[in-house]
């Protein structure tokens, strides 16, 4: 329920740059995913947004109106924290109860309210209990239900899966996916994960150190990644990246030939490839090398291949086996090969 | 090998039971024994030979009710103790809070300087101490006292508190902060119930300290007017009748009586308020 625009943000710690340049226009009703390794300022970026941070430079607007003197308490955000931070000395229901505490909300309402974001994450059994007698799944639930209950313009998630179990994180991403759209409030969440990023968003912002990569949707972040950096932090296994020399349209590498690319770019380049996006052939190879691993996990087998000084990942058939030393061929997808600057890691296009 | 292994464990045990027995006993004594100098006849405290079994006469125990106004030593002794307590806790939560939570120039120093305060041997200002108070017109009175006794125990009561706050997770204030609540609404509602173990450790450490005051006791108290349990005691060695022993040594178990009490308690808290101070500096 509020567009929030962030200009020319830059937050500085003495002489280190925790975030730098930071220009994002999130709609309204927009789930926009943050990610990064850790460290890249997402969750500083977040806590900008917050007011439990002050940016050094640039605005911080929410539906037009410039909100940086704006306290945390004033701006109507609400956020859930990777450590769920639950009050532990309450029950999970007056924690749920809180937020409309503060904020002066008739008492006769409170409860109404408490026990519909209560029943919205399915913590309706749970009101009297508190915090320490509760799950690691159950506390993330009564988190999030603390941070719905008072229906704020803007939802802020510091990392909010990354401390439940795998199983336990999918049901809860589904389910923090299906309360926004229902609620439609504008969402920003963070993560290192990349799985959670492509599940969730409508776009994707990639950070490291402090600076945006690329703004996307997830497929066009997939798709057609602006660096090597964006290339490799999504997608598992990571997208292949291999140097070598690309000379009138030929790149060439110890092991690997692949022709037909554009010849723009003579010289020494990266060349990516996705490991789903080749295919054990010898038909056509573009590379061969010798079987390094070979990780069959039910669906797919992963195939490592030792090629020259490198190792590349090919996602193959999930009946695939070879032994160890044995030669292979792969051939790419040649609409699905990208390459990058080497050095700087940019797109050549 | 493994019935070799378990025996010599069974046998660490025995010896680590006869070590904390004797531990134990070595604590205990001396107050069984005082309990027992208190209950019995003057006349049988100082003899040349042994007493093996004494008689039980409750002599000092009227004595003291009767011949002395103790009760209202007690009264002395309860008013002053509580009243620098909260005096303590009144000053000390708010320095701590800020001292664990706020970002400022010196914070560091500050925080060491009030753990300094001490260091210092009490004596040095005792003095000074007893000229302040005259000028101020509060010599002989509990108020003295009280402000005494907060002012000796409210370095480390700070000191207990910030630690207690430092290992409140930062996220617990910012969740509160988004949710819409003011500092002081955060200390009041969220981190002061989450250290409430470590405000009743430094408060029962502070009574203790409290209870055992002499030096500024005796300084300010001039009359029964002021005296507490601690320069009560000091009473029964003078006057006519001698040193009266029995009556300290019961007047001395009264006064670590509920002290006892409440430390067994509140144990738990109390050794993991102590190591954390103690990690955390």
């Amino acid at each position: 329920m509020a567009r929030i625009e962030l200009s020319n943000i830059q937050k500085k710690w003495g002489a280190f740059w925790g975030v730098r340049d930071v220009n994002i226009d999130i709609a309204d009703e927009e789930f926009i995913v943050f990610l990064g390794p850790s460290g890249c300022g997402k969750t500083t970026t977040m806590r900008m947004i917050a007011g439990l941070e002050n940016p050094s430079e640039g605005e911080i607007r929410m539906d037009g109106e410039v909100m940086n003197d704006i306290d945390a308490r004033d701006r109507d955000v609400a956020m859930v924290f990777q450590g769920y931070a639950l009050y532990p000395n309450m029950s999970i229901y007056e924690n749920i109860r809180f937020p409309l505490r503060m904020r002066g909300v008739p008492k006769a309402e409170q409860d109404a309210a408490v026990r519909r974001a209560a029943e919205l994450v399915e913590l309706t059994d749970y009101l009297d209990r508190k915090p320490g007698a509760l799950s690691g799944g159950q506390r993330q639930r009564a988190a999030l239900a603390r941070a719905i209950v008072r229906q704020p313009q803007v939802f802020l998630m510091d990392e909010p899966l990354s401390n439940l179990d795998a199983k336990l994180r999918q049901a809860m991403r589904v389910q923090i996916k299906h309360i926004q759209r229902e609620l439609k409030i504008t969402t920003v969440y963070v993560t290192h994960d990349q799985i959670e990023a492509m599940t969730l968003a409508d776009r994707i912002v990639i950070m490291q150190s402090g600076a945006i990569q690329q703004i996307g949707t997830p497929d066009e972040i997939y798709n057609d990644p602006a660096n090597t950096f964006v290339a490799s932090f999504i997608g598992a296994p990571p997208m292949n990246l291999i140097e070598g020399r690309l000379s009138g349209g030929t790149f060439e590498a110890p092991g690997i030939r692949v022709e037909g690319l554009p010849g723009a770019h003579d010289g020494q380049v990266t060349l990516g490839v996705r490991p789903e996006d080749c295919r054990v052939t010898a038909e056509g190879a573009h590379l061969g090398g010798d079987v390094y691993g070979v990780e069959p996990t039910g669906d797919v087998t992963y195939l490592t291949l030792k090629v020259g000084e490198s190792l590349v990942e090919v996602k193959a058939d999930r009946a695939y086996r070879a032994a160890l030393g044995q030669g292979e061929s792969v051939r790419f997808d040649p609409d699905r090969i990208y390459l990058f600057e080497t050095g700087s890691g940019q797109r050549l296009r | 090998m493994a019935a070799k292994r378990k025996k010599s464990r069974g046998e660490n045990l025995v010896l680590r039971y006869l070590i904390l027995c004797g531990w134990a006993l070595f604590c205990v004594v001396p107050v069984l024994w005082f309990l027992s100098i208190g209950l019995r006849p003057r006349t049988e405290i100082i003899t040349p030979t042994p007493i093996y079994f004494p008689t039980f006469s409750l002599d000092a125990w009227h004595m003291i009710w009767e011949d002395w106004p103790m009760g209202k030593y007690l009264r002395n002794s309860v008013a002053a103790i509580f009243g620098s307590v909260i005096i303590d806790l009144i000053l000390a939560i708010p320095a701590a809070y800020s001292l664990s939570r706020f970002q400022y120039r010196g914070r560091e120093d500050i925080g060491f300087y009030i753990l300094s305060t001490r260091m210092m041997a009490p004596a040095i200002v005792a003095v000074p101490i007893f000229f302040l108070f005259r000028n101020l017109g509060l010599l002989d009175t509990i108020w003295a006292l009280m402000l005494i006794y907060a002012a000796i125990n409210l370095s480390f009561v700070t000191w207990i508190i910030r630690s207690y706050m430092l290992d409140i997770p930062k996220e617990l204030e910012d969740a509160a902060k988004t949710d819409g609540a003011g500092e002081l609404r955060i200390l009041w509602e969220i981190i002061i119930p989450a250290i409430l173990p470590g405000i009743i450790t430094a408060s029962v450490i502070a009574m203790i300290f409290a209870i055992n005051e002499f030096l500024f006791t005796l300084l300010i108290a001039s009359t029964p007017n002021a005296y507490t349990m601690s320069v009560a005691l000091a009473n029964f060695t003078g006057g006519s009748d001698g040193i009266i022993y029995n009556a300290i040594a019961l007047v001395a178990f009264l006064a670590f009586l509920p002290v006892f009490v409440v430390v067994v308690a509140i144990q738990k808290h109390l050794s993991r308020g102590l190591t954390m101070g103690a990690v955390k500096g």
